[in-house]
């Protein structure tokens, strides 16, 4: 459970490096899927984990549950104004509840490992939510998670997983849990509450995934096949300046890339117009947005270096996991192809492109016989 | 022809087209049935006529009809009257200005369509199966024929008869040897094309079936790969050049590449090499290899222009002072076919491993069968379009030089100008003549006319063919004229589209990347030596055979042509981007104008220069 050494038994997090699939359950899909990576040898930041039991913890310690279950208990989620208010009353609550002490010093004993050699400066993290469910890590979902980027000092680390939890009770959060229980159920028995559900939309838990920050100087997201099309041969590759942000959040025109998983080589790029990108703040805390100097927004942001080593990874990742994948991925400032390449995040691609255009299965003579005109032997409907 | 009618849909119609200056009576040329008529005015204003630049980029001479009567006869006869291809019956042509437009006969009456699959199943199915056993038997086929050409003799007209004409048995006068020979000569010429198109259809169908069963399971598969998953590894295509490659390290060894300079004549090479006892070697070597590989063409080979390497040596030697200079650059010039075995085989493995399990099985299938029928689909040009084609224009150059040394004709080449049955004809007013020794009309009426049509000629190759006649098609259906030449409902509409003009031409992606350069535009044979060092070729269709000029281009643009014709195959080898089907690229684009060409998106630009005329 613990690393060697390791005194004190740790009840709330684990090193990223010990999770796997099983984990998802207590530990959420962004943690657990982490660990799928390390465990595959892909190259992901050190980090730790936390665990549901946290939270929690943190809700019973604080006395929180009664408050979140009442407020919810009443609302419909029709009635947008009511779910604002509510909201922003849980999230004040939540942010300005006490941190346990035993998950306080934990956060603090784990974080102080990440600092690890350098011991000069406090290490800069990114502080994830990981949440639960089974499609918890689906892009329709993600949306709705919280990441704070750049966070340094172990009471900032604290304070950035108190609002991973707080995230939980956003308006898009608590009206897209009452969509999916109404879909479920049907509307007239829709609860807002946490108590009573179970599954996805049942009483909502969340992990919370603390890793070092990659200094990126690219990054970017890539689908182990044509999104469009469902290719399986093709790796596409949307790549920006900076931090991801501004290409998931669509901030930026990136370049993009279409690559031969069989071969590696380019089979399509177009150079983006890449205005924006975000860095670290100056001073180490948190993230700033900031203007591309005009002679590298349309520079192409990947060398060729650089997209063999993103195939690689592609084909690496695809591989362990069985399915094609979505990564977000980045490429730190320092250090160089291909050990410089980092995965933050794998998925499986979930709006599966449909190929309803794909030719029906047939022998190959009946294919030939087809392209001559003589059709197929009729077949049962 | 000369009457003015409105164009029906995009294209113009045939009837509406009007002889360039000064080239009234083009006509004459060409037989009776090529020509838009009145009679048929009806139905073929109605057609849709593509030209087929790929085949007859430049006009016809009136000899080299032959080549557009006899493929089609033959392909005819297979696809409509042996295989039964259910949806198409053959290919009919019309001569316009000197330019060739074709047009498939489609089969639409459904049960007409179901009958014929029957005959289809079963004959199509028979070739498949025994497909090695058959290709087999057909190089046989194809190897006595050639040797029966060249044992074919033009006999002379002598004074006096030889004494076993007088006092042997079986010995015939030479007025019926010299017709019996042009006989069996254009007979000859029929065969070939026979056979020519006996595995053909079949041949690319199979083919063509892997690519599109690729494309529709992997859209983004390049071109380029299938072909690699396909290609031969020991290529007859590629020995010529293969040969040469050998010849050319030779001469290094030997200590001889001094011979090989850049701007030499073959002669000029030859008689220093005679010089040395090693050089003597080497050109000793280099008989033998021109037996048979030096029976590549200069072209894609249905025009007499297009001689072979043992006529105009140019391109070969052109080609040996290349890999010369390449190997004392330290190049390693031998194709790597270990490499290219173990990476067609790694392909086929990894896409096949990418499919889904249902559709696994039809792919690993298709491919072995592309794989049976490739050997046919490289190898026939080898034999039809190139050994024999070269061969039998010289044996009709040396009728020619009879006609001529009888006043017939000014020149020997002449011959080329008459259509194949006023050549029978002025043989036959020859053979009277001659048995008669009364004074012939040929060397009044033959000369003018000859001289005329080469001044006809002249002017029509100066003239822009337009990419298409008549009414533009809803869809192209038929799949003869998709296979053989990537004329796609896509590129129909296309060329519709550039009737307006712009600056962009499309056409098919048919080997990746992007290059920009200064555009060569040729439309002759004659114009591949003028082809310099980094530029683009710009061509109605690349010919495999010019494989030697391959290795100075950076990217090539044609008219017409798709994904599987020799000319993209051969293209993808030598890693030049390539767009083809563009359908009026040599009409748009003028030699010395700046293009790019972006072989992976099917896009030429045209950057800056003058457009064309």
């Amino acid at each position: 459970m613990t690393a060697p050494g390791a005194a004190p038994v740790a009840r709330y997090s684990r090193s990223l490096s010990t999770l796997s699939r099983a984990d998802e359950p207590r530990f959420g899909g962004k943690s657990s899927g982490l660990g799928e990576l390390l465990s595959a040898g892909i190259q992901v930041p050190a980090g730790f984990a936390l665990c549901t039991a946290a939270f929690r913890t943190f809700l019973t310690e604080a006395g929180l549950q009664s408050l979140i279950d009442e407020r919810l208990a009443s609302l419909s989620p029709d009635d947008l104004g009511g779910v604002q208010s509510a909201c922003a009353e849980l999230t004040e609550a939540i942010c300005s509840a006490p941190m346990p002490a035993a998950v306080q010093e934990e956060i603090a004993r784990a974080y102080g490992e990440l600092g690890g050699h350098s011991s000069d400066a406090a290490a800069a993290v990114a502080v994830r939510s990981s949440a639960i469910g089974e499609d918890s890590e689906s892009a329709t979902f993600a949306g709705q998670q919280q990441t704070f980027l750049w966070v340094a000092g172990a009471h900032n680390v604290i304070d950035a997983v108190r609002d991973c939890w707080a995230s939980l009770y956003s308006p898009t959060a608590v009206s897209y849990r009452a969509r999916a229980a109404s879909a479920d159920r049907g509307p007239a028995s829709v609860a807002l509450g946490a108590s009573g559900a179970s599954g996805a939309t049942g009483p909502p838990a969340m992990g919370v995934a603390v890793q070092v920050m990659v200094d990126a100087l690219v990054s970017g997201v890539m689908f182990t096949c044509n999104p469009v099309s469902g290719d399986p041969s093709t790796i596409a590759v949307n790549a920006s300046w900076g931090l991801g942000e501004a290409v998931v959040g669509g901030e930026v025109t990136p370049d993009e890339y279409r690559l031969s998983k069989v071969t590696g080589e380019v089979l399509h790029e177009r150079i983006g117009d890449k205005l924006v990108e975000y860095v670290a703040a100056p001073g180490g805390a948190g993230t700033v947005r900031r203007d591309v100097a005009p002679e590298r927004q349309n520079l192409r942001c990947l060398s060729d270096t650089e997209l063999r080593a993103l195939v690689e990874l592609a084909r690496r990742v695809e591989r362990h996991f069985g399915s094609h994948q979505d990564i977000e991925w980045a490429i730190a400032r320092n250090g160089s192809s291909p050990t410089n390449l980092f995965v933050l995040q794998s998925r499986p691609v979930t709006a599966v492109p449909k190929r309803d255009q794909k030719p029906p299965a047939s022998t190959a003579i009946a294919l030939v016989m087809s392209t001559f005109g003589v059709d197929p032997a009729p077949r049962d409907t | 022809m000369a009457r003015s009618t409105p164009a029906l849909g995009a294209f113009p119609s045939p009837f509406s087209i009007e002889p360039p200056p000064d080239c009234a009576g083009w006509e004459e040329m060409y037989p009776y049935y090529a020509l838009f008529d009145e009679h048929r005015r009806e139905t073929d204003e109605n057609r849709f006529w593509f030209w087929n630049s790929m085949h007859f980029p430049v006009p016809m001479p009136a000899f080299d009809v032959i080549c557009i009567d006899s493929p089609y006869q033959a392909v005819g006869a297979w696809q409509n009257r042996v295989f039964a291809v259910p949806p198409a019956m053959g290919i009919d042509y019309r001569i316009v200005n000197g330019y060739v437009y074709i047009s498939g006969n489609p089969v639409t009456d459904p049960a007409m369509i179901a009958e014929r699959a029957g005959f289809f199943q079963a004959r199509a199915g028979y070739y498949y199966e025994n497909w090695t056993e058959l290709y087999g038997k057909w190089r046989a086929k194809m190897e006595a024929l050639i040797a029966e050409l060249g044992d074919l003799r033009v006999p002379a007209l002598p004074d006096y008869e030889p004494d076993e004409v007088a006092f042997g048995d079986h010995r015939n006068t030479a007025f019926y040897e010299l017709l019996d020979a042009y006989g069996r000569a254009l007979r000859l010429c029929d065969l070939m094309w026979q056979h020519h198109f006996e595995f053909l259809l079949l041949g690319y169908g199979a083919y063509g079936t892997f690519v599109e069963f690729c494309k529709g399971h992997l859209p983004d598969i390049p071109d380029q790969h299938i072909a690699q998953m396909v290609a031969g590894i020991d290529v007859l295509l590629f020995k010529p050049d293969s040969e040469l490659r050998r010849l050319a390290r030779l001469a290094i060894e030997k200590a001889l590449d001094a011979a090989f300079v850049e701007g030499r004549t073959p002669d000029e090479i030859d008689a220093e090499l005679a010089q040395s006892e090693a050089g003597r070697r080497w050109l000793a070597e280099l008989e033998k290899v021109k037996d048979p590989w030096f029976n590549m063409a200069t072209g894609d080979g249905l025009y007499h222009y297009y001689r072979s390497w043992l006529d105009d040596p140019s391109i070969p030697y052109a080609a040996l002072i290349g890999h010369v200079a390449a190997l004392k650059a330290g190049e390693q010039i031998e194709r790597p076919t270990a490499e290219i075995e173990r990476e067609r085989d790694r392909l086929a493995q990894e896409y096949g491993a990418l499919l889904d399990e249902e559709s696994r099985q039809p792919f690993h299938d298709l491919l072995a069968l592309s794989r049976t029928v490739f050997p046919y689909v490289e190898e026939h040009k080898f034999f039809c379009d190139y050994w024999f084609l070269t061969k039998w224009w010289n044996k009709i150059r040396e009728f020619g030089a009879l006609l001529a040394q009888h006043g017939f004709l000014e020149d020997g080449e002449d011959v080329f100008q008459l259509s194949r049955h006023e050549v029978a004809s002025a043989l036959d007013e020859l053979v009277l003549s001659w048995a008669t020794g009364g004074q012939p009309a040929g060397p009044q009426h033959w000369p003018p006319i000859a001289a005329r049509r080469k001044r006809i000629l002249d002017r029509l190759a100066a003239w822009t063919p337009p990419p298409a006649l008549g009414v533009t098609p809803d869809a192209v259906t038929d799949p003869m004229t998709i296979m053989l030449w990537g004329v796609t409902t896509e590129r129909v509409q296309e060329w519709a589209r550039q009737q307006d003009g712009g600056l962009v031409l499309n056409g098919a992606a048919a080997s990746p990347g992007t290059v920009e350069g200064i555009a060569r535009v040729v439309r002759s044979v004659d114009e591949v030596a003028d082809i310099r060092d980094g530029e683009i070729l710009v061509c109605g269709s690349t010919s495999p055979a010019w494989a030697p000029i391959f290795s100075k281009i950076r990217a090539t643009v044609t008219d017409v042509g798709g994904v599987m014709s020799h000319a993209a195959i051969v293209c993808r080898e030598y890693g030049l981007p390539a767009v083809v089907g563009t359908g009026s690229a040599t009409a748009r684009i003028t030699t010395g104008q700046t293009i790019r060409v972006d072989g992976s998106e099917g896009v030429v630009t045209l950057l800056v220069g003058e457009e064309g005329e």
